[in-house]
């Protein structure tokens, strides 16, 4: 089994065993993270994020700001920072050349080795970044709250997290995820990015991408898959909450809207940047360290409000060499219900643009709202009814994020105890 | 465009509608999907907003008022039925 990641590096993991980790620990100055931070520390440790064994240094920052690529001139379009104040640096007296011991829910995690402290222009990152410097953009947002320094550097990882129910059977490494395509025979697999319960439109997306992906390969035996990959991380009121999200996916093939041995459900951990094209390309760097071959894009993928085009992120994929990628976009249109075809159907075949129907976001989440069962053109009753349980079993009686479980809910991952 | 509550209608709701004479009230919207767009005056929509704390209004694209509880939703419902009439606002703002 190779395991080989993006810009053709090999997938490293940078994780301790336990009684390496408990010494390694000893004596280091610790330093608090938050959620975002930990969630990418587990994303560089695993090989998610390969080439990236750390967080940037400012020669990364630099090219990946300016020219879309690492220092060491591989494609990569978002930075990954370590940000922390000058107040805390002083005080705890932090150098170039230290260690330090990342703690999160009050537990050890990491290892930073501080390679550099920089400082960067947010103003300008945001700007080459997202494409404007309003802080309305959610990604603009997060880069203007980073603090004013950053240290770049490699991270080790001492304290693997415990994934929590019902996550814990949905999370892969991009070892242990190739690992499982090989026993699957799975020579193609097509990512499908994920946010929302999936209606049909979002079914027939899949269903299409997968069309595409498996191409010319023959048909007696099944070499091709969806994954469907689910983005889990800082949520916002108003958004569908995660266990609704992953759980419905995998119902569409427990109900069998897809057969056992074509799809598969899976998360990673990211907290979306909502950068439109950039983000696009940073999917597919993530979904092909996972070992996949095909990415489908969709209309406006990660964006927000009307800062790109919706297919910008279709575009910016004829921007580098098809060989900066392993992974090929699969680039499509949206589905819409047509009652003249009496059938959902592809914007890009059906003729009845007059008459069509689209799957509205705002529409479908009234609707579940409202808990007003929809007919099975629009949700599977499986996933409906499993909408509705998730809404009592995880969300307090919503299916969508409120400030109880912003609070109260249960955590992605834990860290166990450690002791050193 | 006027201000809405969005009543959807699925097998069930339209059953109620069909008997009552109603059917035509309902216009699809997606795959078989229907509604009802029962009206609202601003003032009506102020004093919604205002009886039900979660409930928002989406100036920007639909023009409806959104987060409205369920049980609300029903009993608009149930008033359009009883009242064979989709303007029944001031009506169900009398209880409030
Ligand atoms: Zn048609």
């Amino acid at each position: 089994m190779t395991y080989i990641g993006h810009g053709g590096k090999e997938i490293v993991e940078r994780v301790l065993e336990p009684e390496k980790a408990a010494e390694a620990i000893k004596g280091l100055t610790p330093v608090p993270i938050r959620g975002q931070i930990a969630r990418e520390i587990i994303d560089i440790a695993y090989g998610f994020f390969t080439p990236l064994e750390g967080f940037m240094t400012r020669a990364d920052v630099e090219g990946v700001c300016n020219e879309m690529k690492l220092a060491n001139g591989i494609l990569w379009p978002i930075p990954i920072v370590f940000d922390i104040s000058t107040e805390e640096i002083n005080e705890k007296g932090i150098k170039e050349g230290d260690k330090l011991l990342l703690t999160y829910q009050d537990k050890p995690m990491a290892i930073l080795e501080v390679e550099e402290i920089f400082t960067y222009d947010k103003q300008e990152m945001a700007l080459k970044v997202y494409g404007t410097t309003e802080d309305k953009h959610p990604g603009v947002a997060r880069t203007y709250n980073y603090k004013d320094k950053f240290i770049g550097g490699k991270i080790t990882l001492v304290n693997p997290p415990k994934i929590n129910p019902p996550f814990d059977e949905f999370f892969f490494t991009p070892k242990q995820m190739r690992q499982k395509f090989a026993e699957k025979g799975w020579q193609r697999i097509v990512a499908h990015q994920t946010r929302n319960v999936p209606h049909t439109g979002h079914e027939w997306l899949m269903k299409g991408a997968w069309l595409s992906a498996h191409g010319e390969l023959p048909v007696e035996k099944t070499v091709t898959g969806v994954l469907v990959n689910a983005i889990i991380g800082e949520k916002r009121k108003g958004d569908y909450i995660d266990e609704a999200i992953v759980l419905c996916h995998d119902v569409l093939r427990k109900a069998g809207y897809f057969r056992e041995d074509v799809h598969m459900t899976s998360i990673t951990l990211w907290d979306m940047r909502y950068a439109g094209p950039k983000e696009a390309v940073f999917h597919a760097i993530l979904r092909s360290n996972l070992g996949l071959t095909h990415h489908m894009f969709g209309r406006d993928h990660a964006g927000v409000g009307t800062y790109y085009d919706p297919y910008d992120a279709h575009r910016i994929f004829d921007q580098f060499p098809e060989d900066a990628l392993n992974i090929k976009p699969v680039r499509v249109l949206a589905w819409w219900y047509c009652p003249v075809c009496g059938e959902v159907t592809y914007s890009g075949l059906c003729g009845h643009k007059e008459q069509s129907q689209n799957f509205s976001g705002t529409l479908i989440r009234s609707i579940i709202q409202d808990g007003v069962k929809p007919p099975r053109l629009i949700f599977r009753p499986e996933v409906f009814d499993l909408i509705m349980e998730c809404a009592e079993k995880y969300g307090f009686g919503s299916a969508f994020v409120t400030d109880k479980y912003l609070k109260e809910r249960n955590p992605v991952f834990t860290l166990p105890d450690m002791k050193y | 465009m006027s201000i809405t509550i969005n009543i959807w209608i699925n097998e069930e709701r339209y059953a109620k509608l069909q008997k009552a004479g109603l059917a035509d009230m309902a216009e699809e919207v997606l795959a078989g999907l229907k509604v009802i767009k029962v009206p609202c005056t601003e003032e009506q929509k102020d004093k919604v907003l205002k009886v039900f704390p979660t409930a928002k209004y989406d100036s920007a694209t639909t023009k409806s008022i959104e987060l409205l509880p369920r049980e609300v939703k029903d009993k608009i419902f149930d008033l359009v039925v009883e009242k064979q009439s989709i303007d029944i606002m001031d009506e169900f703002l009398k209880n409030y």
